[in-house]
């Protein structure tokens, strides 16, 4: 029972990193119907960022006082991220607008592989994991009988909070609704006065941001960062996304607390362990494709070419 | 018809032609490097001076001469095609110029080593480059005009004569193709410690062999041998085969390239599956390597290694069978999402299988794979008593262990491009073709679409097995390794890059990606970012491939079947509906 309860939480933790992430896969796709494989590396790319504030900026005076140096690595993984996700859109993505679709999907393989050697090769010593220093409380908190991490619940409290914020901002605000009207046609959405090319990356740059905060706290978490974990990563919130319903906010958050769960729960109970828990992801991610590709909370099936 | 594209006045384009080649020709004759490089002379004969002894350059310096001597002559003689030759040319001559100019810069320690140091001066690369820039402008400036159209009947010739005249012509074409690939497989040799130079040397020669093709291709040639080869369809076939095997005859009859040549026969080989189903069928595949590993580990099974969980031992010809149909069943179940998921969804799965392949193997599932120790100790294959592995005698030439991989892989890779052939003209062909081009529109048509979905994955699917079996058998181990999605992923952009839906892409496609690696050994560490700026590139600039489909180039260039832009081909519309507007009101008058 404990064990249970135990990997319920892992599966929480590992979930609320996954959401932060799948919330850019689902907000591209949902705009212009890129499955963005380099949104991984935006989330890894947010990770280094923030590594180098830490070794290269911050003062050593300060780098163990996680209050001063948490909101700056922080800042610092989000200016990397979105960066890097703006001269993607600009660069890889916008000049392929209008061709047929494999094209983008292709570019975005590319896009991916270039950005993982890039870091690989220049940051240095990137070639091997990296340590990722603890910049949070490095305590255990005991809920009943599980014990959590404080970034672990740092990550899960984050998560929610910032998924919530960004759904109220898409559901309220004048670029929330830009942002839906692009989604739905946008060539009416160009006649009502709305700039696609804005509205997407915008679209990119929260997506970037929300993956860079992920980045951040996820390295803080696990204390090791390296280069090939944001290809993994990505699938695994591309998988979320699509479970959840592939272009709905609330969707893609609920759907990674679920992968994270399969992963943790099917690694411990499954046949086959640990090792194959990646295997349970993508066996759920095919029969969620195949039996019910609008997701959990998709709207109704939409023609897609 | 000639379209101006230049930045130049067409009145400066002669003078600048000139100078450009004239400009190669002196660049060519230049000393390139200021001081002896570290591992020995770059270019050979680098102290050779100005004009010493025009007829002793060698090596890139050579192929940089002749492109000069070429663009001269071009530059005063009108040929059809002008402007697109010389400009092929000028390319070539440009990219010389800077490989040269940025290897010696970087391994001499600075422009002293390209321009003067020390009371010695080499101005060899800047002058190349400055010689391909001018010769670009000029060429362009003179109007890029379109590719001239040959007659396949020529001279007057009919019947017997004209088909014996073909028959020669194809036959030095695909001659030279031959000497061409051999050239560029040996070209600046292995690279690594043994050639220090491999790296720089053989992309200068990519530099000459592109400008010769684009030369080529500029004057109509290519175009026409093509369509000579259409034409005389089955003759063309076996001058191929013919040339390939010949290939170990030539120099690059070495044992390291033969079993280089055999790795980029099984690649392609797989390729041309894969273009089954991305490049008629339209069904983007992110996993397709799986089926290469799932050949591989079923004939690794059956080859008695002693290492298998198996330990069977059959005949290679019926465990390669085994591992195809083991495959095609697989393509079959991994095709069956199709029915209900389509477009960049379907690629998820795809990628999806594919990773559950990777994380089975490398977790030896069933015992069957070895995990992360591999099934070592795979024995080659043997029959009629001969090990694939021993060298041969043949006509009396000494060929090299490995080389019985090469034939046996070329007449796969043959078979293969013949099911491809055949199958694109078939009914089923068609039905892919339509597919790809609109779903809906082809099951309003009558065919039947998942049908016809499922068997494009289980023949890939079946030819990459086959292709796998051989490729364990050469490898002599099966490691979960060789199978990642990276691999997936090169798969996919060898098709792409040499153009979606056409055999002579997906070979040739197949041939780069595995080829450069093995030559730009120095450049191994930059070597995957490469890879993705390629990709990026590629889709960027030239979605269509190096050899493009005709629909296929319709779709993703903005052209239409006959290989005019749109623009152009609705100009043209325009221009003829107005005529016939000012005739009809002529007619009233």
């Amino acid at each position: 029972m404990t064990t249970l309860l135990q990997q319920i939480a892992n599966g929480l933790v590992q979930g609320a990193t996954i959401g932060l992430i799948a919330l850019g896969y689902t907000m591209v796709y949902g705009i212009i119907q890129l499955i963005n494989f380099a949104h991984g590396e935006v989330f890894m790319v947010g990770t280094f960022g923030a590594l180098a504030v830490y070794r290269w900026v911050l003062p050593e005076s300060v780098q163990d006082q996680w209050y001063v140096a948490l909101p700056l690595m922080l800042l610092g993984g989000i200016v990397v991220a979105v960066v890097v996700a703006v001269l993607m859109e600009r660069f890889a993505y916008r000049p392929l607008r209008n061709a047929p679709r494999l094209a983008p999907l292709i570019t975005a393989l590319g896009v991916s592989v270039a950005l993982q050697e890039v870091v690989r090769l220049w940051f240095p010593d990137a070639e091997a994991a990296q340590s990722f220093p603890r910049v949070f409380v490095d305590a255990q908190v005991d809920l009943g009988p599980v014990q959590i991490s404080a970034t672990g619940l740092l990550l899960i409290v984050v998560s929610v909070v910032l998924s919530v914020l960004l759904q109220t901002y898409v559901n309220r605000s004048r670029m929330g609704r830009a942002m839906r009207a692009t989604s739905q046609d946008r060539d009416t959405a160009r006649l009502m006065g709305v700039n696609p090319d804005r509205v997407i990356v915008l679209t990119f740059v929260l997506g970037a941001a929300l993956a860079g905060v992920a980045g951040v706290l996820y390295g803080a978490h696990l204390n090791s960062v390296d280069t090939n974990d944001g290809f993994q990563t990505g699938i695994f919130a591309f998988t979320a996304a699509v479970l959840g319903g592939i272009g709905s906010l609330r969707g893609a958050v609920i759907g990674a607390f679920i992968i994270g769960l399969i992963k943790t729960l099917g690694g411990q109970y499954l046949p086959g362990g640990t090792q194959y828990d990646y295997v349970w992801i993508f066996v759920v991610l095919i029969l969620v494709l195949v039996f019910r590709p609008q997701g959990l909370f998709g709207e109704a099936e939409r023609v897609r070419a | 018809m000639t379209r101006l594209t230049g930045f130049l006045p067409p009145a400066l384009a002669r003078p600048f032609n000139a100078v450009g080649a004239a400009l190669l020709v002196i660049a060519a004759l230049l000393p390139w490097a200021t001081f002896l490089l570290n591992d020995g002379a770059f270019p050979d004969k680098a102290t050779l001076q100005f004009f010493d002894a025009p007829l002793a350059v060698t090596g890139f310096r050579w192929q940089l001469l002749l492109i000069g001597v070429a663009a001269l002559v071009l530059a005063f003689v009108r040929i059809p095609g002008q402007g697109r030759v010389l400009r092929a040319l000028g390319w070539g001559g440009l990219a010389i110029g800077v490989v040269g100019a940025i290897f010696i810069a970087s391994e001499g320690g600075g422009l002293g080593a390209i321009t003067a140091a020390d009371g010695t001066t080499a101005f060899g690369s800047i002058v190349a480059v400055l010689g391909g820039v001018a010769l670009v402008l000029g060429s362009t400036a003179l109007g890029i005009p379109d590719i001239p159209d040959w007659p396949t009947r020529f001279f007057g010739l009919s019947g017997w004569p004209l088909r014996l005249a073909a028959w020669v012509v194809l036959v030095v074409a695909f001659g030279g193709v031959l000497y061409l690939v051999s050239l560029t497989l040996t070209a600046g040799g292995i690279g690594g410690a043994a050639d220090p130079y491999a790296g720089p040397i053989f992309l200068a020669f990519l530099g000459f062999a592109g400008a010769l093709l684009g030369a080529l291709h500029g004057a109509g040639v290519t175009r026409w041998v093509s369509r000579l080869s259409e034409e005389h369809r089955g003759f063309s076939i076996l001058v191929l085969v013919a040339c390939a095997f010949a290939l170990p005859f030539t120099e690059a009859g070495s044992q390291y390239w033969m079993q280089v040549a055999a790795t980029i026969g099984v690649y392609a080989a797989t390729a041309i599956g894969l273009n089954i189903v991305v490049g008629l069928a339209g069904l983007l595949d992110l996993g397709y390597v799986a089926f290469l590993g799932i050949g591989a580990f079923v004939a690794a099974n059956l080859s008695g290694a002693g290492a298998s969980a198996l330990g069977w031992d059959l005949p290679f010809p019926v465990a390669a069978l085994i591992a195809a149909a083991v495959a095609g069943v697989f393509g079959a179940i991994v095709g069956s999402p199709t029915l209900r998921v389509r477009g960049d969804y379907l690629a998820i799965v795809t990628l999806a299988f594919g990773e559950i392949f990777y994380r089975s193997a490398q977790n030896d599932i069933g015992e069957l794979t070895g995990g992360a120790s591999a099934i070592p100790g795979i024995p080659p294959i043997s029959m009629f008593g001969t090990a694939f592995n021993e060298p041969l005698e043949l006509f009396g030439a000494e060929l090299p262990s490995g080389v019985l991989y090469y034939f046996l892989i070329v007449l796969v890779v043959a078979a293969i491009m013949a099911v491809f052939a055949n199958l694109k003209n078939s009914r089923m062909g068609r039905a892919w073709i339509a597919i790809r081009e609109d779903e809906d529109a082809a099951r309003a048509m009558g065919i039947r679409t998942g049908k016809a979905k499922i068997l494009a994955f289980l023949v890939g699917a079946t030819l990459a097995g086959l292709a796998g079996a051989i490729f364990v058998h050469k490898l002599g181990t099966a490691s979960y390794e060789s199978f990642q999605f990276l691999e997936s992923v090169t798969l996919l952009a060898a098709v792409i890059l040499g153009g979606m839906g056409t055999i002579p892409g997906a070979v040739l496609g197949a041939s780069l990606l595995f080829v450069l690696p093995e030559k730009l050994r120095e450049f191994d560490e930059y070597r995957l970012l490469v890879f993705g700026l390629a990709l990026i590139l590629i889709m960027r600039f030239r979605p269509q491939g190096l050899v493009p489909d005709r629909v296929r180039r319709a779709e993703l260039a903005g052209e239409t079947a006959m290989g005019k832009s749109i623009e152009e081909a609705e100009e043209q519309a325009v221009l003829e509906h107005e005529e016939a507007l000012s005739a009809q009101k002529e007619d009233r008058r």
